[in-house]
């Protein structure tokens, strides 16, 4: 079996360095600069799981070292378009496209662009960051992707190779039965935490402090909530509680990574988190007061940033 | 007559300047720090009305050349209780309190200190801000309005004053319904800081969105039907030139409460929007764009109190 991984940053970088390390067929589609640094310096894993400096296999173009059975991309969901394009050579009658986003809209995007049937789910948990050397710094104890058929038959020929090669290398995770559930569970949970700490610039606990704050979380948690039922996705009762603890825990000093990206300028994923849900919501005739007050505040983050306006006054 | 100002931010600083230039007996009462300097330098204003240097009175003890005619209270809200024990002194038995503070809440605490009889209604319509020297950068609106509470004929200290700031080329001046005033300015600044601070950009920034003009619009509607339920109901005039004001495309329009924030500064949350939305709650009045609006500012306070002001 023979993978291909669009990039070799945080969560790419780092599966993909452990496929390769334990023998599985990966190659990384990168651009010039890092395949160069890549070939002076390895790819450099340094994790709670063991470091790690190893030579890969990179291409500048899909088109070569083909053809692959698995094809797996990791972007931002802004350059899910230009991740689109990067990997279209790669993809062959018999290729399955892995993508490891959240929200839920690249399916489709993808689905137009390749066809539904090539396109499965995929789930990443994995805390890990890039550093200005290309460094990948694995400092979470876990490190987990999930994939598995949309519909729910069972997985073709290829996943499950993809899931014995993930099982040998050490990430957490493989084949998921229900991976759509999964994704929306996670979108709920992302979705609810984003759009609060986002819309009231605060971590989980700042917002708890606030005399409505716990009232706004849970109404937003709730709008999310409905849009996976209409959907077909409630996460059931458990694992709602789940999403509704986490959310509410006094001083807690958690913050959607939004957050972190909003304070410095760069750019947020709004229109895919929190827009799509929205959307979705309006289609099921679903009220989102919250989630559109949220999403108000991320347009206008986007315009003031799209104005040279972040980072000085805002007169 | 003889005028005493607390404060020489962007409201009373500016204000106080042109009055001294127009030879009105005007003292500022003001902290050891910013005595010092104004004391040293005189009150430097840069405005398109014409930039100034202003040597001015100053004084550090409410008691100090008093009693004073007219005192006006141009401090910010969170600050109420520090100022009503430093003008204090200044007070005496014709003294007239002329406060200038945004929102309505300072009324109550003012009135239970000093006597209400004491206490004028005053509002201002000076923008600006202060510089990173204490400059004081005027930038446009040049007006103040006060008058009695109770509508009855202004008694003479305001009559005074008012002719004071027509000599000094300060528009607006004694308003025989400052109520009103007080409302229509309240409804707007509810809605714009509200806005402003919840949503972290311009008025601009705001209508450039999807929804974000109609968020504006909602609020402003919200604060309105708290005004009404109060017996200040806006007439269809001001509510008409505030919803224009407030959803421009393109306008720079910002409430001060903003760039307070992005400094890491105090706010004056619970006085502008705390205070409108618990007067909606009272009411019955739904306001759900107040509600998010008050609890975004007490999260920054609780963040504020946390990081000690960092802005990331």
């Amino acid at each position: 079996m023979k993978i291909l991984i669009l990039g070799a940053g945080a969560i790419g970088g780092y599966v993909g360095g452990r496929l390769h390390q334990t023998g599985t067929d990966v190659t990384f589609l990168v651009r010039p600069a890092r395949r160069q640094a890549i070939e002076r310096d390895g790819l450099v894993i340094k994790s709670t799981k063991g470091d790690i400096t190893q030579k890969v296999k990179t291409v500048l173009g899909a088109g070569e070292g083909g053809p692959y059975d698995i094809v797996m991309l990791t972007p931002k969901a802004y350059d899910l378009d230009s991740a689109i394009d990067a990997v279209a050579p790669a993809i062959g009658a018999n290729t399955t496209v892995v993508p490891l986003l959240n929200g839920m809209r690249h399916i489709d995007v993808l689905s137009a662009k390749f066809g539904a049937g090539k396109i499965v789910g995929g789930l990443a948990r994995v805390g890990v960051a890039m550093g200005p050397d290309g460094t990948i710094h694995h400092t979470s104890p876990f490190a987990a992707i999930s994939f598995g058929e949309r519909d729910g038959k069972s997985p073709r020929a290829a996943l499950v190779a993809f899931d014995a090669a993930i099982r040998k290398s050490g990430v957490d995770g493989g084949l998921h039965a229900n991976i759509v559930q999964d994704l929306w569970d996670k979108w709920i949970m992302l979705c609810s935490l984003a759009s609060t700490c986002c819309l009231m610039r605060g971590t989980s606990g700042d917002i708890l402090e606030a005399g409505e704050g716990k009232a706004i979380v849970l109404e937003t948690v709730e709008e999310c909530h409905k849009v996976a039922t209409a959907a077909g996705y409630d996460p059931g009762a458990r694992g709602m509680e789940t999403v509704r603890s986490f959310l509410t825990r006094e001083k807690s000093m958690f913050a959607a990574s939004m957050l972190h990206d909003l304070e410095n300028g760069a750019m947020v994923e709004a229109d895919h988190i929190v827009g799509d849900m929205i959307a979705r919501a309006r289609k099921a005739g679903i009220a989102t007061p919250n989630l559109r007050l949220a999403y108000a505040h991320l347009q206008v983050y986007l315009y003031r940033r799209s104005r040279g306006g972040i980072g000085k006054p805002a007169r | 007559m003889k005028i005493l100002i607390l404060g020489a931010g962007a409201v009373g600083g500016y204000w106080g300047a042109r009055l001294t230039q127009a030879g009105i007996d005007t003292t500022f009462l003001l902290r050891e720090k910013r005595a010092a300097k104004v004391k040293a330098e005189g009150l430097v204003v840069k405005s398109p009305k014409g930039d100034a240097i202003v040597p001015v009175k100053v004084i550090t003890k409410g008691g100090d050349g008093g009693p004073y005619d007219v005192v006006v209270l141009a401090c910010k809200a969170y600050d109420l209780d520090s100022a009503m024990e430093s003008i204090a002194p200044a007070i005496g038995p014709d003294s007239t309190i002329v406060p200038m503070l945004n929102g309505h809440a300072h009324f109550a605490a003012l009135d239970k200190k000093f006597g209400a009889e004491k206490v004028a209604g005053g509002l201002a319509r000076i923008s600006g801000m202060l510089g990173p020297n204490g400059e004081i950068l005027h930038s446009g609106a040049n007006g103040v309005s006060f008058g009695e509470r109770d509508g009855k004929p202004a008694r003479a200290s305001l009559v005074a004053l008012d002719a004071a700031c027509k000599k000094a080329g300060i528009e607006g001046g004694l308003n025989p319904n400052i109520n009103q005033d007080l409302w229509d300015k309240w409804i707007m600044l509810g809605s714009i800081a509200s806005m402003c601070s919840a949503m972290r950009g311009t008025v601009g920034d705001i209508a450039a969105t999807e929804d974000g003009a109609a968020i504006m619009v909602e609020i402003l509607e919200e604060c309105r039907k708290v005004a009404t339920a109060e017996g200040f109901p806006p007439s269809d005039k001001i509510v008409g030139a505030i919803r224009a004001g407030l959803t421009t495309p393109g306008s720079k329009a910002v409430a001060s409460i903003l760039g307070d924030m992005e400094k890491g500064g105090a706010v004056e949350g619970a006085q502008i929007v705390g205070d409108m939305l618990g007067r909606a709650r009272k009411h019955g009045i739904a306001a759900p764009n107040l509600r998010f609006a008050y609890a975004h500012l007490q999260a920054y306070e609780a963040r504020r109190a946390r990081t000690g002001g960092a802005t990331k």
